[in-house]
């Protein structure tokens, strides 16, 4: 793949815009953060609802997320990577850490609260099925991926979970990485062929 | 610097985009990154990969988020200058603090100094009644010499020299005696000292009998002694220290007769 392809690639979703609304947002500007919302909360809500599979919860770590973003906004630092993985790690961190503390207090507390939990998370369950290229991939590649970057696992507690060496497993994301970028740049050349022909 | 292969083997870019490495891993794939472009164009490659599966499985945040979001910021944007009055505060405690320690500081010093103003003064008050002492000494032997002096220099003060016979050849005593004051001033530097046990003592000799005027005390310029009337003579002997009742007429060194002596 050539530079120019991967740099259209990253500009698809990482625009201008959205570079200068982080700097109006550093520079004190908190009309910015409105925007900034509007644009990354479904997908942060998408990945941490995954994570926590707790509607109630996850409502509060998007705003605790969006809280840290604008308090923490002067430590991003846009050489050293996209807003977007920025802001997803504060979200997976977060979510992580509160399903932690959930754990703790079904430990302790009395269990029968948690019953109709329980149920909320099977209807929910369809809700989070995951949607796109994802499903064109193999199963195993498919559930790799889900593990890591939407239900927050690590790849040593993702191998485990799906029974399969680290080694083969870490494999397993990059093949199902390649495989998506491939299919990406599907659209990606198809975008370039209609904007030569428009253009 | 780790190995390229490596980092890819590991997944470390993966892993440094979700989040998963440590400090000292994420130092180690950032130096790489600036290193080896090839993983920089991998590292960018994720972190879209990463973006667009985010954004293909978004799900509608609840409207309500947002504004109680914005809400929250907007509280805690008023709660701010609060935090600000009360580092003024902290401010304003300190620099009263300084300015009480400053004063406290100052009135120790001036309290000090005023100590020590009021010891000198005590100190200049005692030199001034010393100097007062030694003045009115010195005023008042200036007095004396003055009137001495003018004893002397009175036209009716006559002066009489007693010379020492064979017991004491050496002696010469000056006497200056003025009747109408009744005053007699005797100069004794002169006069040969002494042992310790021996003074001279002078007489006046009034009607052949001798009558004490004083134990003479020697080296002084001007020694005032006891004005006898009708004196006929005034007469030197050596007594035992501290005078006698009665002249040892064998211990006579001088005399001499006051001629004019009504």
């Amino acid at each position: 793949m050539d530079d120019q392809t991967s740099s259209f690639v990253k500009d698809l979703t990482m625009t201008e815009q959205d570079k200068a609304l982080i700097e109006r947002l550093q520079n004190g500007d908190n009309s910015a953060l409105t925007l900034l919302y509007d644009n990354y909360s479904n997908a942060l809500y998408g990945v941490i609802i995954r994570i926590c599979k707790d509607e109630h919860l996850a409502k509060n770590i998007l705003q605790d997320t969006f809280v840290t973003i604008w308090k923490k906004i002067d430590t991003y630092d846009n050489q050293k990577g996209r807003f977007y993985t920025w802001a997803f790690q504060i979200a997976r961190n977060k979510s992580l850490n509160a399903i932690r503390k959930s754990k703790k207090l079904i430990q302790t507390e009395d269990l029968s609260v948690y019953k109709d939990k329980s149920n909320n998370q099977s209807n929910l369950a369809e809700d989070l099925n995951l949607k796109g290229h994802i499903n064109s991939l193999d199963a195993h590649h498919k559930q790799a991926i889900e593990y890591v970057y939407f239900n927050g696992l690590t790849h040593r507690e993702a191998h485990e979970e799906m029974g399969v060496p680290l080694g083969t497993f870490k494999s397993y994301v990059r093949q199902a990485l390649k495989q998506l970028r491939e299919s990406y740049l599907k659209i990606a050349s198809y975008v370039l062929v209609l904007m030569e022909c428009l253009g | 610097m780790i190995e390229k292969d490596y980092i890819i083997e590991k997944n470390l870019i993966e892993r440094y985009v979700l989040g998963e490495l440590n400090a000292s891993e994420i130092d180690q794939v950032e130096r790489a990154l600036e290193h080896y472009s090839e993983l920089t164009v991998n590292f960018e490659l994720i972190e879209a990969d990463l973006e667009k599966l985010g954004r293909e499985n978004a799900i509608d945040a609840p409207a309500e988020i947002k504004s109680e979001l914005l809400k929250l910021i907007s509280s805690q944007e008023e709660a701010s200058p609060d935090i600000v009055e009360v580092s003024k505060l902290k401010n304003y405690f300190w620099v009263a603090a300084s300015i009480a320690a400053l004063l406290l500081i100052g009135n120790i010093y001036f309290y000090s100094e005023k100590q020590s103003i009021l010891e000198n003064l005590e100190t200049v008050e005692q030199e001034k009644l010393e100097l007062n002492e030694k003045f009115n000494l010195i005023n008042d032997s200036l007095n004396l010499i003055n009137s001495r002096y003018a004893l002397i220099g009175n036209p009716k003060t006559e002066k009489f020299i007693l010379n020492g016979n064979q017991i004491k050849p050496d002696a010469t005593i000056i006497a200056y005696v003025n009747t109408t004051q009744k005053k007699v001033l005797v100069d004794t530097q002169n006069l040969p000292k002494l042992d310790s046990e021996h003074d001279y003592q002078m007489w006046a000799d009034v009607d052949g009998e001798m009558i004490d005027m004083g134990v003479l005390k020697i080296n002084e310029e001007l020694v005032t002694m006891t004005y006898i009337n009708n004196a006929e003579s005034l007469n030197v002997t050596i007594e035992p220290a501290g005078g006698n009742d009665h002249p040892t007429v064998a211990n006579l060194i001088s005399n001499v007769y006051l001629d004019s002596t009504p």
